[in-house]
């Protein structure tokens, strides 16, 4: 998706940004990493802003470095997004964010929404955070994800041509079954 | 960002001798060193590097038909403005949601 964004994108007007949330690098996906790692994308394009930059050395004159703060990522955001006539930004896998990160996450990107209406936010995750969401957004397009046969279809075909077995080891009838079973399995989902 | 500071900057990471190091740089002949400095300290986080796998991994068209879905195109366009800001792809794991390309 983020590549689609992109692609409709002319002459640097739209920022695309995204994230994948993963239950193996739980530890480190803290809102205001996630944020971090937006405006990381959103800055890293070009020349780092002027606020920026003075942020960093603000954070490193305190004793021991510090951290960049939420509250200033935020304000940073702001800034960054200013620019653009439109920016997408794309979390992937909401319900892979821990539970108690979750609410602090929304918040900072209804935050984003209310300061940025040109802020376009794209959200993919199992169908239970969809209430999440809704707490936090009054009005969220839904798009229900299941299997596409013809996607599915598609991509047996390319992994039956691809496969590296020599051609014998599969006959036609064989073909047939892996087809016929994939694609019965597929309509359980 | 340019790809080639990653090599400059590695021991920001572990124990910089000194803790001045950093402050030594000016703006010039080190810039791009001092920028790839301020990405890391923005997040630990790298998503490029999860996206260039998933890339990888995925087909071409997968998931056209949500382009073409009147939602995605209302949302992509923005006429809700603020209201309708937000594009939930739902659905259980493994159906496919983060190989929409």
């Amino acid at each position: 998706m983020i590549d689609r964004l992109c692609d409709q994108a002319r002459d640097g007007d739209i920022a695309v940004a995204g994230l994948y949330c993963d239950f193996l690098t739980w530890r480190e996906q803290t809102t205001t990493n996630i944020m971090g790692a937006i405006l990381k994308q959103l800055v890293g394009r070009g020349d780092i802003p002027k606020d920026v930059h003075e942020a960093f050395q603000k954070g490193k004159r305190v004793f021991g470095g510090r951290e960049p703060l939420l509250v200033d990522l935020m304000r940073m955001l702001r800034i960054a997004i200013a620019p653009f006539p439109r920016v997408f930004i794309c979390i992937d896998g909401l319900d892979e964010c821990l539970p108690e990160n979750l609410p602090g996450l929304l918040q900072s990107l209804r935050d984003i929404v209310q300061e940025s209406p040109k802020a376009r936010i794209f959200l993919t995750g199992r169908p239970h955070v969809g209430r999440a969401i809704q707490r936090y957004f009054a009005r969220v397009v839904v798009i229900p994800i299941s299997p596409n046969t013809d996607d599915i279809r598609e991509y047996l075909e390319r992994r039956l041509n691809s496969d590296p077995k020599p051609p014998e080891a599969m006959d036609d009838d064989l073909r047939a079954d892996v087809r016929r079973t994939i694609l019965d399995k597929m309509s359980d989902m | 960002m340019n790809q080639t500071t990653h090599t400059h900057s590695v021991y920001i990471d572990g124990n910089a001798p000194g803790g001045n190091i950093i402050g030594n740089y000016n703006n010039t002949s080190y810039k791009s060193d001092e920028d790839t400095q301020i990405m890391r300290w923005l997040s630990p986080l790298e998503p490029k590097y999860t996206h260039q796998d998933i890339q990888k991994r995925r087909f071409d068209c997968v998931g056209d038909w949500l382009l073409e879905t009147g939602e995605f195109r209302e949302w992509r366009g923005g006429e809700g403005g603020a209201d309708k800001a937000v594009l939930f792809c739902s659905g259980n794991p493994g159906v496919g949601k983060t190989y929409l390309k």
